[in-house]
């Protein structure tokens, strides 16, 4: 089957704005010559014609065909590719339109499998109705039903609705939902903005009116990132059937998804200090299919934000952890924090000094001025401390930590890759030990792998060898399980894993 | 002597489908050139640090040599040292149902990899490790920390016969659905 046709014009579209540089960088070079309007309009019509040719080629060769076992691609211009994907080794699959995207009635399908450092099927554009189409057939030849019944979304099993998002809770995603990370955009901004200020008044006012930029800076990234927290999760929804998870979200740019209930790899509650107040949590659902920073806005979060029990419901839902009874990691572990923040403010205090020293001006504070922050040192490190947990389920291994963002995360014995337990020579001198269980989850910025940190020495050893033997019952019971019933419903039964075993 | 061992026991698997528990063994050790290759390289970041001390030292003192030869004897000593207590630390164990390694002189790491999730094993020999007839087993799985686990300084016989083994392990153990 073939893209559609309007799908030319958005990505002749596309390519020219990513050339337009080379016309910008043509135009400044060309305005020494004399007819400089005429070579700029003549370089960006070749451009233009290039880039619509090269987009014909490429929409006329592109083909892709869903067979009964895989989905099929035939793709390329120059070098040309063909792609077979199975339906079982599919992960996630995902609908996206943007604004543009929607006035041509278009959209992107990505299907994601597991390994590879990219998405494996990218069919840049479809008509929308079909993209919704291929995403509901991949989804049925997933679970090996026919493909026939077309036209019927709800095809053989009942959707259910498990979450709405409200106005108010829009809202509460803005005010919690802050990216930090634009913030990186601040420092890169600042040393931009500062020499034009400086040049207009003497350096002692700079250091005045430095403070009120940064916040200046710091109050827009706040509001673009809780603008866009409000814009991508706009009308979000969250639904199921009996295999997948199911849901849409975004105002200007549209999202829609499957994610497939036996492929998920662990559950992740995230609460932010500020969520913690107000009783509200979110949840993410990781599967192996993501590749790295395929999509920084989170296309993974299963519930961006609702009431913390609520939540933890919706968690269990996926994986039915139970209530976990969280083991702590010993008191020796807060000394140890203490010290090492300690050792931090004491460093900052150094630099401070030596800082002042080689300032050829006077500094409004002491450079000794961090040491004020010692008192925080036990604070902080109690905080830290009364954040980790780590308990053992009939099912699951739950772990948390974090206080600025205390995320919990539950695993299915299952779905362990590999368990390292690692102690620094730190950790050695107070008895203690880390345990890392790595699951094949996303390796996008910020996952990170459940673990017991900071416990015992001895324990972390007993933890290491009770999780191999436990792993072990979970996968001979899928074996078994799968051999009796590889359907069911969506509970404990279901998620040790009831994917086909590959390979017959 | 433990080679024989391995050796009649590679033999057996080779003539029988079914992987024999002799597939496993006790814990080992690495082979003792692989402190060479250590050492070696302790010599090539010492003697470039060495390097960027004396320029340090001729910027600031006027003084190249001392600056620069106190840096690499004493990153080349500590070099050695950990070279050695490395390899003292290093064990590898092929047990019935993981790979099992513990190693690590500041931070020590143990970790277990369960044969079913073994995604592919390579054997990888760079230049230094040709030199001295050693080889690395780089075991891959699934996980999002990939080729963490190597096992570094093995003979090539026997990382090719652990390669073989652990495929076979892998295979015994029904390559489940992992991910």
């Amino acid at each position: 089957m073939k893209l559609h046709p309007l799908s030319v014009v958005y990505r002749t579209g596309a390519s020219v704005a990513r050339l337009a540089w080379i016309a910008v960088v043509g135009a400044v070079s060309s305005s020494q010559f004399d007819r400089f309007e005429v070579a700029v309009a003549g370089l960006l019509a070749l451009v233009v014609l290039a880039a619509f040719a090269y987009q014909v080629i490429y929409v006329r060769r592109f083909d892709y065909q869903p067979t009964t076992d895989t989905f099929d691609l035939r793709s390329g211009v120059v070098s040309r590719r063909t792609r077979e994907i199975p339906y079982r080794r599919v992960q996630n699959v995902d609908v996206s339109r943007n604004v543009l995207q929607r006035v041509l009635g278009i959209a992107e399908l990505r299907v994601e499998t597991a390994g590879g450092g990219e998405t494996e099927i990218r069919l840049r554009y479809v008509s929308h109705p079909e993209a919704e189409r291929l995403q509901q057939e991949i989804g049925r030849r997933k679970r090996g039903t026919d493909g026939d019944d077309e036209d019927t979304p709800t095809a053989g099993s009942s959707v259910q609705q498990l979450f709405a998002i409200t106005p108010k809770e829009l809202l509460l995603l803005g005010l919690v939902r802050v990216d930090l990370r634009l913030l990186s955009f601040a420092t890169v901004l600042l040393p931009v903005i500062i020499p034009s200020v400086s040049n207009r008044f003497p350096l002692v006012d700079l250091l005045q009116a430095a403070p009120v930029l940064l916040v200046g800076v710091v109050l827009l990234a706040l509001v673009i990132s809780s603008l866009r927290a409000v814009t991508g999760y706009y009308g979000f929804e969250l639904s199921r059937d009996d295999r997948e998870l199911r849901y849409r979200r975004g105002l200007a740019q549209e999202y829609s998804g499957a994610i497939p209930l036996d492929k998920v790899q662990s559950v992740v509650v995230s609460e932010s200090v500020l969520a913690r107040l107000l009783g509200y949590a979110s949840l993410s659902v990781e599967t192996a299919g993501y590749a790295p920073g395929t999509d920084g806005t989170g296309s993974q979060s299963a519930v961006p934000i609702a009431d913390r029990d609520r939540v933890f419901r919706l968690a269990r839902e996926v994986e039915s952890f139970g209530d976990p009874a969280f083991e702590r990691p010993p008191k020796r572990a807060r000394t140890r924090y203490a010290i090492r923040y300690s050792l931090g403010v004491a460093l900052l205090a150094g630099l401070g000094v030596v800082a002042a020293r080689l300032l050829p001006f006077p500094v409004p504070v002491p450079g000794y001025a961090p040491l004020a922050l010692l008192p925080l040192a036990p604070v902080a490190a109690h905080l830290k401390w009364t954040q980790i947990g780590f308990a053992l389920g009939a099912n699951h291994v739950v772990a948390c930590e974090g206080f600025w963002t205390r995320q919990t995360r539950v695993v299915p014995y299952y779905r362990v890759q590999t368990l390292a337990e690692s102690a620094t020579v730190f950790q050695r001198r107070r008895n203690l030990a880390t345990l890392v269980v790595d699951t094949a989850g996303a390796q996008g910025i910020g996952s990170a792998d459940a673990r017991a940190l900071d416990i015992g020495g001895d324990r972390a050893g007993e933890l290491r060898q009770e999780l191999e033997s436990r792993f072990e019952t979970a996968l001979a019971a899928a074996r078994t399980d799968d051999a009796v019933s590889p359907a069911a419903g969506i509970d404990s039964t279901v998620t040790p894993g009831s994917a086909p075993s590959a390979g017959e | 002597m433990s080679g024989d061992a391995v050796e009649s026991a590679v033999r057996r698997i080779d003539e029988g489908d079914e992987p024999s528990p002799a597939l496993t063994g006790p814990e080992r050790q690495l082979d003792g050139r692989v402190r060479v290759i250590w050492a070696l390289r302790a010599l090539v970041s010492a003697f470039t640090l060495g390097v960027g001390g004396a320029v340090v030292g001729f910027f600031v003192a006027d003084d190249p040599i001392v600056p620069g030869t106190v840096l690499f004897a004493v990153i080349f000593a500590l070099g050695l040292a950990f070279a050695v207590l490395r390899y003292q630390s290093w064990r590898y164990e092929v047990r019935d149902d993981s790979l099992f390694l513990d190693r690590g002189v500041l931070t020590r790491v143990r970790t277990v990899v369960p044969y079913v999730r073994v995604q592919h094993v390579d054997v990888s020999r760079g230049p230094l490790e040709r030199t001295l007839g050693l080889a690395s087993v780089v075991v891959y799985t699934a996980g999002s920390r990939g080729a963490d686990v190597t096992i570094p300084g093995l003979e090539p016989e026997r990382a090719e016969d652990l390669q073989a083994r652990l495929k076979r392990l892998a295979i015994a153990a029904e390559g489940e659905d992992a991910v």
